[in-house]
Protein backbone atom coordinates (compact mmCIF):
# COMPACT_ATOMS: atom_id res chain seq x y z
CA UNK A 1 0.00 0.00 0.00
CA UNK A 2 1.45 3.36 -0.86
CA UNK A 3 1.85 5.88 1.37
CA UNK A 4 -0.21 8.57 -0.26
CA UNK A 5 -3.42 6.31 0.20
CA UNK A 6 -2.61 5.00 3.84
CA UNK A 7 -2.90 8.70 4.55
CA UNK A 8 -6.10 9.49 2.65
CA UNK A 9 -7.60 6.01 4.25
CA UNK A 10 -6.67 7.34 7.79
CA UNK A 11 -7.44 10.97 6.99
CA UNK A 12 -10.93 9.33 5.50
CA UNK A 13 -11.44 7.05 8.39
CA UNK A 14 -11.07 9.91 10.79
CA UNK A 15 -13.22 12.72 8.89
CA UNK A 16 -16.01 10.18 8.61
CA UNK A 17 -15.47 9.16 12.22
CA UNK A 18 -15.68 12.84 13.77
CA UNK A 19 -18.70 13.65 11.22
CA UNK A 20 -20.53 10.42 12.98
CA UNK A 21 -20.30 11.51 16.39
CA UNK A 22 -21.32 15.20 15.29
CA UNK A 23 -24.61 13.58 13.89
CA UNK A 24 -25.32 11.26 17.01
CA UNK A 25 -24.52 14.61 18.80
CA UNK A 26 -27.05 16.98 17.12
CA UNK A 27 -29.44 14.21 16.62
CA UNK A 28 -30.19 13.75 20.28
CA UNK A 29 -29.86 17.41 20.87
CA UNK A 30 -32.43 17.88 17.68
CA UNK A 31 -35.31 15.04 19.08
CA UNK A 32 -34.75 16.46 21.98
CA UNK A 33 -35.74 20.41 21.00
CA UNK A 34 -37.93 18.23 18.75
CA UNK A 35 -40.03 16.83 21.54
CA UNK A 36 -40.21 20.06 23.55
CA UNK A 37 -41.79 21.80 20.68
CA UNK A 38 -43.97 19.18 19.84
CA UNK A 39 -45.48 18.89 23.43
CA UNK A 40 -44.82 22.55 24.81
CA UNK A 41 -45.70 24.62 21.73
CA UNK A 42 -49.38 23.43 21.68
CA UNK A 43 -50.08 25.01 25.51
CA UNK A 44 -47.94 28.51 25.27
CA UNK A 45 -51.15 30.81 25.42
CA UNK A 46 -51.39 34.33 27.08
CA UNK A 47 -52.37 32.39 30.60
CA UNK A 48 -48.64 31.09 30.69
CA UNK A 49 -47.51 34.51 31.50
CA UNK A 50 -50.21 36.01 33.07
CA UNK A 51 -51.90 33.50 35.97
CA UNK A 52 -49.79 31.24 38.26
CA UNK A 53 -50.13 27.97 38.59
CA UNK A 54 -53.40 26.27 38.62
CA UNK A 55 -54.88 23.93 40.77
CA UNK A 56 -55.37 20.37 38.81
CA UNK A 57 -58.56 20.68 36.37
CA UNK A 58 -58.63 25.02 36.73
CA UNK A 59 -56.73 27.18 34.06
CA UNK A 60 -53.69 28.31 35.39
CA UNK A 61 -50.21 29.30 33.90
CA UNK A 62 -46.85 30.24 34.80
CA UNK A 63 -46.24 33.21 35.91
CA UNK A 64 -45.19 33.02 39.55
CA UNK A 65 -42.20 30.27 38.33
CA UNK A 66 -41.20 32.71 35.57
CA UNK A 67 -40.54 35.66 37.69
CA UNK A 68 -39.27 33.40 40.60
CA UNK A 69 -36.27 32.28 38.18
CA UNK A 70 -35.86 35.32 36.85
CA UNK A 71 -34.83 36.45 39.96
CA UNK A 72 -33.45 34.11 41.51
CA UNK A 73 -31.09 33.44 38.48
CA UNK A 74 -30.63 37.25 38.43
CA UNK A 75 -30.00 37.68 42.05
CA UNK A 76 -27.26 34.72 41.55
CA UNK A 77 -25.54 35.81 38.50
CA UNK A 78 -25.31 39.43 40.12
CA UNK A 79 -23.33 37.41 42.65
CA UNK A 80 -21.17 35.09 40.82
CA UNK A 81 -20.20 37.78 38.06
CA UNK A 82 -18.72 39.68 40.41
CA UNK A 83 -17.00 37.40 42.88
CA UNK A 84 -15.86 35.11 39.74
CA UNK A 85 -14.53 38.10 37.51
CA UNK A 86 -12.76 39.35 40.93
CA UNK A 87 -11.44 35.79 41.40
CA UNK A 88 -10.75 34.73 38.22
CA UNK A 89 -8.57 38.10 37.58
CA UNK A 90 -6.37 37.67 40.64
CA UNK A 91 -5.77 34.00 39.75
CA UNK A 92 -4.28 35.21 36.08
CA UNK A 93 -2.58 38.27 36.80
CA UNK A 94 -1.65 38.20 40.42
CA UNK A 95 -1.29 35.19 42.92
CA UNK A 96 -1.87 32.25 40.38
CA UNK A 97 1.45 31.14 40.39
CA UNK A 98 1.65 31.13 44.67
CA UNK A 99 0.65 28.15 46.30
CA UNK A 100 -2.25 30.17 47.68
CA UNK A 101 -3.31 30.56 44.10
CA UNK A 102 -2.49 26.90 42.99
CA UNK A 103 -4.83 26.47 46.30
CA UNK A 104 -7.61 28.07 45.05
CA UNK A 105 -7.44 26.83 41.67
CA UNK A 106 -7.41 23.43 42.35
CA UNK A 107 -10.75 23.69 45.06
CA UNK A 108 -12.59 25.85 41.62
CA UNK A 109 -11.84 23.35 39.56
CA UNK A 110 -13.88 21.01 42.48
CA UNK A 111 -16.47 23.39 43.02
CA UNK A 112 -16.52 22.85 38.91
CA UNK A 113 -17.56 19.62 38.58
CA UNK A 114 -19.49 19.29 42.75
CA UNK A 115 -22.90 17.81 42.10
CA UNK A 116 -25.45 20.27 42.40
CA UNK A 117 -27.47 18.76 45.16
CA UNK A 118 -24.43 19.18 47.33
CA UNK A 119 -24.60 22.91 46.89
CA UNK A 120 -28.11 22.89 47.90
CA UNK A 121 -27.79 20.89 50.82
CA UNK A 122 -24.83 23.15 51.69
CA UNK A 123 -27.11 26.13 51.42
CA UNK A 124 -29.52 24.68 52.80
CA UNK A 125 -27.48 24.11 55.78
CA UNK A 126 -26.09 27.89 56.61
CA UNK A 127 -29.18 30.08 55.59
CA UNK A 128 -32.79 27.44 55.32
CA UNK A 129 -31.61 25.74 58.51
CA UNK A 130 -29.98 28.32 61.06
CA UNK A 131 -30.08 31.88 59.24
CA UNK A 132 -33.43 32.42 57.90
CA UNK A 133 -34.73 29.15 59.45
CA UNK A 134 -36.86 29.03 56.25
CA UNK A 135 -37.05 28.56 52.82
CA UNK A 136 -36.39 31.74 50.77
CA UNK A 137 -35.38 33.41 47.44
CA UNK A 138 -32.20 34.42 48.80
CA UNK A 139 -31.29 30.90 49.48
CA UNK A 140 -31.82 29.67 46.12
CA UNK A 141 -30.26 32.70 44.57
CA UNK A 142 -27.05 31.91 46.78
CA UNK A 143 -27.35 28.15 45.73
CA UNK A 144 -27.43 29.55 42.03
CA UNK A 145 -24.35 31.86 42.47
CA UNK A 146 -22.48 29.05 44.17
CA UNK A 147 -22.99 27.18 40.66
CA UNK A 148 -21.63 29.85 38.43
CA UNK A 149 -18.87 31.19 40.91
CA UNK A 150 -16.53 28.03 39.82
CA UNK A 151 -17.96 28.80 35.55
CA UNK A 152 -17.08 32.58 35.63
CA UNK A 153 -14.33 32.68 37.53
CA UNK A 154 -12.40 29.67 35.30
CA UNK A 155 -13.45 31.51 31.95
CA UNK A 156 -12.22 34.32 33.39
CA UNK A 157 -8.64 33.48 34.18
CA UNK A 158 -8.47 31.50 30.67
CA UNK A 159 -9.48 34.92 28.99
CA UNK A 160 -7.29 37.29 30.69
CA UNK A 161 -4.16 34.33 30.31
CA UNK A 162 -5.23 34.49 26.71
CA UNK A 163 -3.98 38.22 26.19
CA UNK A 164 -0.62 39.14 25.79
CA UNK A 165 2.07 39.68 27.88
CA UNK A 166 2.70 42.89 25.12
CA UNK A 167 -0.46 44.52 26.17
CA UNK A 168 0.52 44.94 29.36
CA UNK A 169 3.43 45.66 29.33
CA UNK A 170 2.34 48.46 26.58
CA UNK A 171 0.27 49.97 29.11
CA UNK A 172 2.36 50.20 31.93
CA UNK A 173 5.14 51.79 29.47
CA UNK A 174 2.85 54.47 29.63
CA UNK A 175 2.83 54.92 33.20
CA UNK A 176 -0.18 53.01 34.09
CA UNK A 177 -0.47 50.90 37.32
CA UNK A 178 -0.90 47.27 36.92
CA UNK A 179 -4.73 47.20 38.24
CA UNK A 180 -5.57 50.14 35.64
CA UNK A 181 -3.72 48.58 33.19
CA UNK A 182 -6.06 45.05 33.94
CA UNK A 183 -9.34 47.42 34.37
CA UNK A 184 -9.25 49.77 31.73
CA UNK A 185 -7.29 47.09 28.75
CA UNK A 186 -6.96 43.89 29.89
CA UNK A 187 -10.89 43.39 31.29
CA UNK A 188 -11.39 45.16 27.47
CA UNK A 189 -9.31 43.48 25.46
CA UNK A 190 -11.26 39.98 26.88
CA UNK A 191 -15.04 41.13 26.93
CA UNK A 192 -16.25 38.91 24.75
CA UNK A 193 -14.85 35.72 26.39
CA UNK A 194 -15.85 37.52 29.90
CA UNK A 195 -19.39 37.90 28.73
CA UNK A 196 -19.23 34.24 27.30
CA UNK A 197 -18.40 32.74 31.01
CA UNK A 198 -20.89 34.73 32.20
CA UNK A 199 -23.31 33.27 29.84
CA UNK A 200 -22.52 30.08 30.03
CA UNK A 201 -22.31 30.53 34.05
CA UNK A 202 -26.54 31.55 33.40
CA UNK A 203 -27.12 29.12 31.30
CA UNK A 204 -25.97 26.08 33.85
CA UNK A 205 -28.15 27.65 36.47
CA UNK A 206 -31.09 28.47 34.60
CA UNK A 207 -32.07 24.76 34.24
CA UNK A 208 -30.94 23.55 37.81
CA UNK A 209 -33.45 21.91 39.98
CA UNK A 210 -31.63 20.16 43.08
CA UNK A 211 -30.61 23.36 44.62
CA UNK A 212 -33.31 24.86 44.55
CA UNK A 213 -35.72 22.07 46.10
CA UNK A 214 -33.78 22.75 49.53
CA UNK A 215 -33.78 26.48 49.28
CA UNK A 216 -36.48 28.06 47.64
CA UNK A 217 -38.32 25.40 48.16
CA UNK A 218 -41.23 26.45 45.76
CA UNK A 219 -43.87 28.94 45.61
CA UNK A 220 -47.87 27.82 44.55
CA UNK A 221 -48.49 32.04 44.72
CA UNK A 222 -46.97 35.11 43.11
CA UNK A 223 -44.55 36.29 44.73
CA UNK A 224 -41.84 38.90 44.71
CA UNK A 225 -40.39 38.72 48.15
CA UNK A 226 -36.87 36.90 48.18
CA UNK A 227 -37.02 36.53 51.63
CA UNK A 228 -40.22 34.12 51.17
CA UNK A 229 -40.11 30.66 49.18
CA UNK A 230 -40.18 31.26 46.05
CA UNK A 231 -41.29 29.66 42.98
CA UNK A 232 -39.02 28.84 39.85
CA UNK A 233 -39.91 26.97 36.44
CA UNK A 234 -37.16 24.08 37.01
CA UNK A 235 -38.61 23.33 40.42
CA UNK A 236 -42.34 23.48 39.01
CA UNK A 237 -41.60 21.50 36.18
CA UNK A 238 -40.27 18.68 37.95
CA UNK A 239 -43.30 18.79 40.35
CA UNK A 240 -45.92 18.94 37.47
CA UNK A 241 -44.07 16.43 35.15
CA UNK A 242 -44.51 14.09 37.82
CA UNK A 243 -48.33 14.62 38.65
CA UNK A 244 -50.94 12.30 37.53
CA UNK A 245 -52.57 15.45 36.01
CA UNK A 246 -52.69 15.85 32.38
CA UNK A 247 -52.70 19.70 32.45
CA UNK A 248 -50.20 19.85 35.44
CA UNK A 249 -47.81 17.98 32.78
CA UNK A 250 -48.87 20.06 29.89
CA UNK A 251 -47.45 22.85 31.70
CA UNK A 252 -44.68 21.23 32.85
CA UNK A 253 -43.74 20.77 28.87
CA UNK A 254 -44.45 24.34 28.33
CA UNK A 255 -42.23 24.94 31.40
CA UNK A 256 -39.09 22.77 29.73
CA UNK A 257 -39.86 24.82 26.21
CA UNK A 258 -39.24 28.21 28.07
CA UNK A 259 -36.06 27.13 29.80
CA UNK A 260 -34.63 25.59 26.57
CA UNK A 261 -35.34 28.41 23.94
CA UNK A 262 -34.11 30.93 27.09
CA UNK A 263 -30.82 29.51 27.03
CA UNK A 264 -30.52 29.29 22.82
CA UNK A 265 -31.36 32.93 22.91
CA UNK A 266 -29.37 34.04 25.72
CA UNK A 267 -26.51 31.86 24.03
CA UNK A 268 -27.44 33.51 20.53
CA UNK A 269 -27.32 36.98 21.76
CA UNK A 270 -24.11 36.56 23.47
CA UNK A 271 -21.89 34.94 20.33
CA UNK A 272 -23.65 37.69 18.57
CA UNK A 273 -22.65 40.65 20.61
CA UNK A 274 -19.16 38.43 21.30
CA UNK A 275 -18.77 39.30 17.24
CA UNK A 276 -19.76 42.69 17.58
CA UNK A 277 -17.21 43.78 20.16
CA UNK A 278 -14.60 41.77 18.28
CA UNK A 279 -15.07 43.14 14.51
CA UNK A 280 -12.48 46.21 14.21
CA UNK B 1 23.52 32.78 7.66
CA UNK B 2 26.84 31.15 6.89
CA UNK B 3 26.57 28.07 5.10
CA UNK B 4 29.71 26.93 5.53
CA UNK B 5 30.19 24.97 8.84
CA UNK B 6 33.25 27.10 9.93
CA UNK B 7 32.38 27.59 13.62
CA UNK B 8 32.62 31.53 14.02
CA UNK B 9 32.21 32.00 18.01
CA UNK B 10 34.81 31.06 19.74
CA UNK B 11 33.94 27.59 22.05
CA UNK B 12 34.35 29.54 24.75
CA UNK B 13 33.17 32.82 24.10
CA UNK B 14 32.91 33.79 28.08
CA UNK B 15 36.46 33.57 28.64
CA UNK B 16 36.90 35.04 24.81
CA UNK B 17 34.66 37.76 25.49
CA UNK B 18 35.61 39.07 28.80
CA UNK B 19 39.45 39.63 27.71
CA UNK B 20 38.45 42.50 25.60
CA UNK B 21 37.68 45.78 26.68
CA UNK B 22 35.01 47.66 25.04
CA UNK B 23 35.18 50.11 22.57
CA UNK B 24 33.49 52.87 23.40
CA UNK B 25 33.46 56.57 21.51
CA UNK B 26 33.79 59.72 23.71
CA UNK B 27 30.34 61.41 23.43
CA UNK B 28 30.39 64.66 21.53
CA UNK B 29 26.50 65.93 22.74
CA UNK B 30 24.60 66.01 26.07
CA UNK B 31 23.83 62.68 27.24
CA UNK B 32 20.03 62.27 28.22
CA UNK B 33 20.10 58.79 29.29
CA UNK B 34 23.30 56.64 30.08
CA UNK B 35 23.56 53.22 31.36
CA UNK B 36 26.85 52.70 33.75
CA UNK B 37 28.39 49.28 34.58
CA UNK B 38 24.69 48.22 34.33
CA UNK B 39 24.03 43.72 35.36
CA UNK B 40 20.67 42.41 34.78
CA UNK B 41 19.89 38.96 35.84
CA UNK B 42 16.62 36.93 35.38
CA UNK B 43 16.60 35.31 38.79
CA UNK B 44 19.74 33.18 39.07
CA UNK B 45 21.11 34.25 34.60
CA UNK B 46 22.79 36.63 34.28
CA UNK B 47 22.56 38.29 31.14
CA UNK B 48 24.66 41.98 31.12
CA UNK B 49 27.71 42.22 32.04
CA UNK B 50 28.90 45.57 33.40
CA UNK B 51 27.22 47.74 29.54
CA UNK B 52 27.80 51.14 29.46
CA UNK B 53 25.28 52.77 26.85
CA UNK B 54 25.79 56.65 26.55
CA UNK B 55 22.52 58.35 24.49
CA UNK B 56 22.91 61.31 23.05
CA UNK B 57 19.82 64.16 23.12
CA UNK B 58 18.10 64.19 19.63
CA UNK B 59 19.92 61.57 17.96
CA UNK B 60 18.79 57.63 17.31
CA UNK B 61 21.06 55.21 19.19
CA UNK B 62 20.85 51.85 17.26
CA UNK B 63 21.61 48.37 19.32
CA UNK B 64 22.53 45.42 16.80
CA UNK B 65 23.93 42.09 17.67
CA UNK B 66 23.21 38.71 17.30
CA UNK B 67 20.07 36.82 19.27
CA UNK B 68 20.30 36.64 22.63
CA UNK B 69 23.07 39.39 23.06
CA UNK B 70 21.25 41.25 25.54
CA UNK B 71 20.01 44.28 23.31
CA UNK B 72 16.64 43.91 24.55
CA UNK B 73 17.06 43.12 27.88
CA UNK B 74 19.31 46.73 27.86
CA UNK B 75 16.11 48.51 26.65
CA UNK B 76 13.78 46.69 29.34
CA UNK B 77 16.20 48.11 31.78
CA UNK B 78 16.17 51.61 30.55
CA UNK B 79 12.70 52.05 31.77
CA UNK B 80 12.43 49.54 34.61
CA UNK B 81 9.67 47.65 32.51
CA UNK B 82 11.19 44.25 33.98
CA UNK B 83 10.21 45.98 37.36
CA UNK B 84 6.67 43.78 36.47
CA UNK B 85 8.52 40.66 37.20
CA UNK B 86 9.39 39.19 40.05
CA UNK B 87 13.13 37.74 40.22
CA UNK B 88 14.51 40.01 37.39
CA UNK B 89 16.86 42.76 38.58
CA UNK B 90 19.32 45.31 37.24
CA UNK B 91 21.90 46.48 39.48
CA UNK B 92 24.81 49.07 38.14
CA UNK B 93 23.47 52.42 37.24
CA UNK B 94 21.39 53.87 34.68
CA UNK B 95 20.90 58.08 34.75
CA UNK B 96 18.42 59.83 33.26
CA UNK B 97 19.58 63.51 32.87
CA UNK B 98 21.85 62.76 36.08
CA UNK B 99 19.64 61.60 38.22
CA UNK B 100 19.53 57.23 38.92
CA UNK B 101 16.59 55.70 38.12
CA UNK B 102 17.85 52.21 40.01
CA UNK B 103 19.48 54.15 43.06
CA UNK B 104 19.47 53.24 46.31
CA UNK B 105 20.03 49.37 45.97
CA UNK B 106 20.41 49.12 49.84
CA UNK B 107 16.94 49.13 50.41
CA UNK B 108 16.17 46.05 46.95
CA UNK B 109 18.28 44.12 49.04
CA UNK B 110 16.59 44.72 52.40
CA UNK B 111 13.09 44.69 50.71
CA UNK B 112 14.23 41.18 49.03
CA UNK B 113 14.93 39.88 52.32
CA UNK B 114 11.63 40.50 53.80
CA UNK B 115 9.14 39.85 50.95
CA UNK B 116 11.47 37.58 49.09
CA UNK B 117 11.24 37.69 45.57
CA UNK B 118 8.62 39.73 44.49
CA UNK B 119 8.02 43.06 42.44
CA UNK B 120 9.23 45.70 43.99
CA UNK B 121 9.43 49.30 43.90
CA UNK B 122 12.49 49.72 45.99
CA UNK B 123 13.76 53.60 45.61
CA UNK B 124 10.24 55.36 46.27
CA UNK B 125 10.96 56.40 42.63
CA UNK B 126 7.87 56.72 40.92
CA UNK B 127 7.79 54.70 38.14
CA UNK B 128 4.52 56.17 36.52
CA UNK B 129 6.22 59.20 35.84
CA UNK B 130 9.67 57.88 35.14
CA UNK B 131 7.96 56.24 31.96
CA UNK B 132 6.26 58.87 31.39
CA UNK B 133 9.35 60.42 30.58
CA UNK B 134 10.46 57.47 29.18
CA UNK B 135 8.46 55.60 26.43
CA UNK B 136 8.69 52.33 24.87
CA UNK B 137 6.88 50.88 21.39
CA UNK B 138 7.17 46.47 21.11
CA UNK B 139 7.88 44.55 18.60
CA UNK B 140 4.44 43.37 17.87
CA UNK B 141 2.02 46.48 17.36
CA UNK B 142 0.38 46.84 20.64
CA UNK B 143 -3.14 48.88 20.31
CA UNK B 144 -5.13 48.80 23.28
CA UNK B 145 -8.22 47.45 22.88
CA UNK B 146 -10.05 51.10 21.81
CA UNK B 147 -10.85 54.33 19.28
CA UNK B 148 -7.34 55.27 17.80
CA UNK B 149 -8.59 59.08 19.51
CA UNK B 150 -8.51 56.87 22.99
CA UNK B 151 -5.18 54.97 22.02
CA UNK B 152 -3.50 58.37 21.69
CA UNK B 153 -4.98 59.92 24.53
CA UNK B 154 -4.20 57.15 27.03
CA UNK B 155 -1.30 57.89 28.52
CA UNK B 156 -2.05 61.78 28.36
CA UNK B 157 -4.70 61.26 30.31
CA UNK B 158 -2.96 59.40 32.85
CA UNK B 159 -0.69 61.57 33.62
CA UNK B 160 -2.61 65.03 32.76
CA UNK B 161 -6.03 66.58 33.08
CA UNK B 162 -7.01 67.67 29.35
CA UNK B 163 -10.01 69.60 28.16
CA UNK B 164 -11.46 67.90 25.18
CA UNK B 165 -10.64 71.15 23.10
CA UNK B 166 -6.60 70.19 24.41
CA UNK B 167 -6.38 66.60 23.97
CA UNK B 168 -7.92 67.08 20.25
CA UNK B 169 -4.92 69.64 19.99
CA UNK B 170 -2.25 66.62 21.28
CA UNK B 171 -4.10 63.80 19.28
CA UNK B 172 -3.75 65.24 16.55
CA UNK B 173 -0.55 66.46 16.84
CA UNK B 174 0.75 63.18 17.99
CA UNK B 175 -0.82 61.40 14.89
CA UNK B 176 0.84 64.00 12.64
CA UNK B 177 4.21 63.31 13.88
CA UNK B 178 3.86 59.89 14.00
CA UNK B 179 2.97 60.20 9.99
CA UNK B 180 -0.56 58.76 10.68
CA UNK B 181 -2.62 61.58 10.36
CA UNK B 182 -3.67 61.71 7.02
CA UNK B 183 -4.41 58.23 6.95
CA UNK B 184 -6.69 57.91 10.23
CA UNK B 185 -8.05 61.75 10.63
CA UNK B 186 -11.48 60.88 9.15
CA UNK B 187 -11.79 57.71 11.51
CA UNK B 188 -10.39 59.00 14.87
CA UNK B 189 -13.66 57.17 16.44
CA UNK B 190 -12.78 53.22 14.99
CA UNK B 191 -11.24 50.75 17.04
CA UNK B 192 -7.02 50.81 16.86
CA UNK B 193 -7.06 47.11 16.06
CA UNK B 194 -9.05 47.59 12.55
CA UNK B 195 -5.56 49.23 11.56
CA UNK B 196 -2.50 47.29 9.34
CA UNK B 197 0.42 46.42 10.62
CA UNK B 198 1.78 49.22 9.99
CA UNK B 199 -0.24 51.51 10.69
CA UNK B 200 -0.75 49.65 14.23
CA UNK B 201 2.63 50.46 14.70
CA UNK B 202 2.62 54.06 14.24
CA UNK B 203 -0.28 54.12 16.03
CA UNK B 204 1.95 53.18 19.39
CA UNK B 205 4.49 55.37 18.18
CA UNK B 206 1.76 58.12 18.66
CA UNK B 207 0.35 57.03 21.66
CA UNK B 208 4.29 56.54 22.98
CA UNK B 209 4.99 60.40 21.88
CA UNK B 210 1.77 61.90 23.17
CA UNK B 211 3.09 61.82 26.82
CA UNK B 212 6.29 64.19 25.12
CA UNK B 213 8.71 61.54 26.75
CA UNK B 214 12.08 62.52 26.44
CA UNK B 215 13.51 59.42 24.87
CA UNK B 216 11.64 56.67 23.07
CA UNK B 217 12.94 52.91 23.34
CA UNK B 218 11.82 51.04 20.66
CA UNK B 219 12.33 47.40 20.29
CA UNK B 220 13.04 46.05 16.96
CA UNK B 221 9.88 48.17 15.91
CA UNK B 222 9.37 46.79 12.31
CA UNK B 223 10.81 43.73 12.69
CA UNK B 224 6.93 42.78 11.80
CA UNK B 225 5.98 45.26 9.43
CA UNK B 226 6.67 44.79 5.45
CA UNK B 227 9.38 46.82 3.44
CA UNK B 228 6.96 49.83 2.87
CA UNK B 229 5.48 50.20 6.11
CA UNK B 230 9.11 49.67 7.67
CA UNK B 231 10.38 52.67 4.61
CA UNK B 232 7.48 54.61 6.53
CA UNK B 233 8.39 54.45 10.72
CA UNK B 234 11.84 54.88 9.38
CA UNK B 235 11.22 58.37 7.79
CA UNK B 236 9.10 58.71 11.27
CA UNK B 237 11.93 57.87 13.14
CA UNK B 238 14.43 60.28 11.70
CA UNK B 239 11.56 63.16 11.54
CA UNK B 240 10.99 62.50 15.51
CA UNK B 241 14.44 62.66 16.44
CA UNK B 242 14.22 66.37 16.14
CA UNK B 243 12.16 66.54 19.19
CA UNK B 244 13.56 63.49 21.13
CA UNK B 245 16.05 61.05 21.70
CA UNK B 246 15.58 57.62 20.61
CA UNK B 247 17.27 53.95 21.41
CA UNK B 248 15.89 51.51 18.45
CA UNK B 249 16.92 47.73 19.10
CA UNK B 250 17.04 46.05 15.97
CA UNK B 251 18.21 42.93 13.22
CA UNK B 252 18.63 44.70 10.85
CA UNK B 253 21.74 46.14 9.94
CA UNK B 254 21.08 48.06 6.88
CA UNK B 255 18.02 49.36 9.30
CA UNK B 256 20.57 50.98 11.98
CA UNK B 257 22.97 52.06 9.25
CA UNK B 258 20.12 54.19 7.48
CA UNK B 259 18.57 55.66 10.26
CA UNK B 260 21.03 55.70 13.07
CA UNK B 261 23.65 58.28 14.61
CA UNK B 262 25.33 56.25 17.14
CA UNK B 263 25.44 52.17 17.00
CA UNK B 264 26.21 49.78 19.78
CA UNK B 265 27.28 46.22 19.00
CA UNK B 266 26.41 43.91 22.04
CA UNK B 267 27.30 40.29 22.01
CA UNK B 268 26.82 37.85 25.20
CA UNK B 269 25.30 40.48 27.34
CA UNK B 270 28.54 42.85 27.14
CA UNK B 271 28.93 45.99 25.02
CA UNK B 272 31.75 45.23 22.79
CA UNK B 273 31.78 48.59 20.44
CA UNK B 274 29.82 51.70 20.35
CA UNK B 275 30.79 54.10 17.78
CA UNK B 276 29.45 56.31 15.31
CA UNK B 277 27.29 54.53 13.00
CA UNK B 278 29.40 55.13 10.10
CA UNK B 279 32.95 54.71 11.69
CA UNK B 280 31.13 51.15 13.28
CA UNK B 281 29.76 50.10 9.50
CA UNK B 282 32.81 51.21 7.74
CA UNK B 283 35.60 50.10 9.96
CA UNK B 284 35.05 48.29 12.76
CA UNK B 285 37.81 48.08 15.53
CA UNK B 286 36.83 44.66 17.27
CA UNK B 287 37.14 41.62 15.08
CA UNK B 288 33.69 40.42 16.50
CA UNK B 289 31.87 43.78 15.09
CA UNK B 290 33.60 43.12 12.10
CA UNK B 291 32.47 39.61 11.87
CA UNK B 292 28.96 40.88 12.42
CA UNK B 293 28.45 43.82 10.27
CA UNK B 294 29.76 42.03 7.22
CA UNK B 295 27.43 38.97 7.80
CA UNK B 296 30.25 36.37 8.73
CA UNK B 297 27.48 35.32 11.52
CA UNK B 298 24.80 36.63 13.08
Amino acid sequence: MDRAFRRKLTNGVFVGACGLATIIALAALVLILWSLVKEGVGGIDGKIFTMTQPAPGSPGGLKNAITGSLMMCAAGMAIAVVVGILAGTWLAEYGGQTPYGHAVRFLNDVLLSAPSILIGLFVYEIMVAHLFGHFSGYAGALALALLAVPIVTRTTEDMLALQPNTLREAGMALGAGRGFVIRSIIWKAASAGLLTGGLLGFARISGETAPLLFTSLGNQFFSLDMAQPMASLPTTIFQFALSAYDDWRRLAWVGALLIAVAVLAVNTIGRLLARETHRP
Amino acid sequence: MNDIATPVAPTSPNIAASTEAPIMMRPTGELVLEARQLDFSYGKTQSLFGVDLPVERNRITALIGPSGCGKSTLLRALNRIYDMYPGQHATGRVLLNGEDILSDRGSISRLRARDGEVALNPSGLDTSALRARIGMVFQKPTPFPMSIYDNVAFGVRLHHRKSKAEMDVIVERSLKRAALWDEVKDKLSASGLGLSGGQQQRLCVARGIAVEPEVLLLDEPASALDPVSTAKLEATLMELKKDFTIVIVTHNLQQAARISDHTGFMFLGKMIEFRPTAELFERPQSPRTRDYVTGRFG
